[in-house]
């Protein structure tokens, strides 16, 4: 029964320019940050490319931009009143939503990690084919996580307005080192592209509070839209 | 009532019970077809997309696209994206859907004969037939002459029910009627369904017969009506009462005389 219920997303993303724009752009941006890297005084560091603009600005944003594509641009009720209508659970609607786009931003996230990764590969940094590994796999749990927080946002407000509300709450919170940063996603994809992590948690740990975030940020938000 | 029957509203207090049980059910709510006025379709998808994504979360065999719209002669939208449709024609394909729908077995309607596509209009008395005859119960709420039984509501509650139209307008008893004659009498009707005051509403071809409680606040409702539906109007004017109303007015006002 969850498999139909993952064409409205689905087709809302492919169908629709905001999702394409929202992948075109930052890849451009993505490839451009890490070409640029290679022109600038310092040796090229995929690791600095990653920690200062894929981890805080790109995955961020494009997860942002795919969570509101999937959604229409709705709340997470709104976007799945259509297929309920039909006859659907909302509870189920939302989760399939959620799936969505979590496995979007996940493969997105990913591949523009990995991407970032082997294009601005400097000499310091491991093996090239273990370091796009590493970032892929750190890309990917970081846009899973930031789509399902978006998507936990997305059922605050009428028209869904609180997903705008969770980027700066994620912005304000994850930037520092403190506990605070444990309840977003930016300071646990902070720790594994390398760089502060939050209450000095190892890479492991961030990880697993990462998926944990992203079962909570999933669990409430289908609660949220019954 | 129809939002509350078909799940999407939460009763303040007490439980709506269809097919034996709640409507939020998950085996309860693939049975129900619910179009309202303003129909909601999954807007990226093509129209037999929604059928067919329609179909697979009612738990029914799929039924080809073109046959299930031909029965509201709907059929040239199939390749048109839902985003692309007007508010009629979305109405027009949730309620084919609806009404062709294996599965469903209530059937919720609501003003079935306003924003429909002038195709499936032509259509729609008999497709509610069919869908009535084969077993579902169809639920209109309307101000025009469709249903075989009739629920008055006031303020939510059950006031009469009655087996045509006509009836319904002579209840309750002590009210006043106007007539109205109208070229637009359907809208206007659809307009008078609307407005407060009113209790009754019954069109038949040009003419519209509302019945309500106050002779001026009837007369200030129809004018409202008449404004916003936009219809003209050749003739209006108060209906005298039958003379059983008469009588009961009478042996009414003779009581008040006689009592201490």
């Amino acid at each position: 029964v969850i498999a139909p219920l993952t064409r409205l997303p689905l087709l809302r993303m492919l169908r629709t320019s905001r999702a394409s724009f929202a992948l075109g752009g930052w890849l451009t941006s993505a490839v451009a940050f890490a070409v640029a890297s290679r022109w600038v005084g310092a040796p090229p560091s995929a690791d600095r490319i990653l920690l200062n603009a894929v981890g805080p600005i790109v995955l961020p944003l494009l997860a942002y931009a795919l969570a509101g594509a999937a959604l229409g641009g709705r709340s997470l009720a709104s976007s799945t009143a259509a297929v309920v209508a039909l006859g659907a659970q909302p509870a189920r609607a939302a989760l399939a939503t959620l799936g969505v786009v979590a496995m979007a931003c996940a493969a997105a996230g990913g591949l523009f990690s990995a991407l970032v990764a082997v294009t601005a590969h400097g000499a310091s940094d491991p093996p090239v084919a273990r370091d796009a590994f590493a970032s892929a796999y750190a890309g990917s749990l970081g846009g899973a996580a930031y789509a399902t927080w978006f998507a936990m946002g997305a059922t605050f407000g009428k028209r869904g307005g609180g997903r705008l509300v969770f980027l700066v709450v994620d912005w304000a919170v994850g930037a520092s080192n403190g506990a605070g940063a444990l309840l977003s996603p930016r300071g646990h994809v902070r720790n594994l592209f390398g760089g502060a992590p939050p209450v000095d948690l190892p890479e492991r740990a961030s990880a697993g509070l990462l998926v944990a975030l992203a079962l909570a940020c999933a669990l409430i938000a289908t609660r949220r839209a019954r | 009532l129809l939002s509350l029957v078909a799940g999407t509203t939460s009763p303040r207090s007490g439980r709506v019970r269809v097919l034996d049980g709640e409507p939020t059910e998950a085996r309860i709510r693939p049975q129900i077809g619910y179009v309202p006025l303003q129909a909601i379709l999954p807007d990226a998808m093509r129209v037999t997309e929604v059928l067919a994504t329609a179909s697979a979360i009612r738990r029914e065999p799929g039924q080809p696209p073109a046959d299930r719209l031909r029965a509201l002669g709907v059929e040239g939208l199939a390749s048109r994206l839902v985003s692309s449709l007007s508010r009629e024609e979305a109405r027009a394909v949730a309620l084919a859907e609806a009404a062709t729908s294996s599965r469903v077995r209530v059937l919720l309607v609501e003003e079935p004969f306003v924003s429909m596509d002038p195709r499936a209009a032509t259509r729609l008395r008999q497709v509610l037939q069919e869908k009535a005859l084969g077993g579902a119960a169809v639920v209109v709420a309307t101000a025009s002459e469709l249903a075989d039984d009739h629920t008055f509501l006031r303020d939510g509650a059950v006031m009469a029910q009655a087996t045509s139209w006509g009836a319904t307008a002579a209840l309750p008893p002590n009210g006043v009627r106007l007539h109205i004659f109208s070229s637009e009498a359907r809208a206007l009707a659809a307009a008078l369904a609307c407005e407060g005051g009113v209790e009754a509403v019954v069109r038949r071809d040009a003419s519209v017969l509302v019945r309500g409680r106050d002779a001026t606040e009837l007369a200030r409702a129809a004018a409202r009506a008449i404004v916003t539906s936009g219809a003209g109007v050749t003739e209006m004017g108060f209906d005298p009462p039958a003379p059983e109303e008469a009588r009961a007015a009478a042996a009414a006002l003779n009581g008040e005389g006689k009592a201490p």
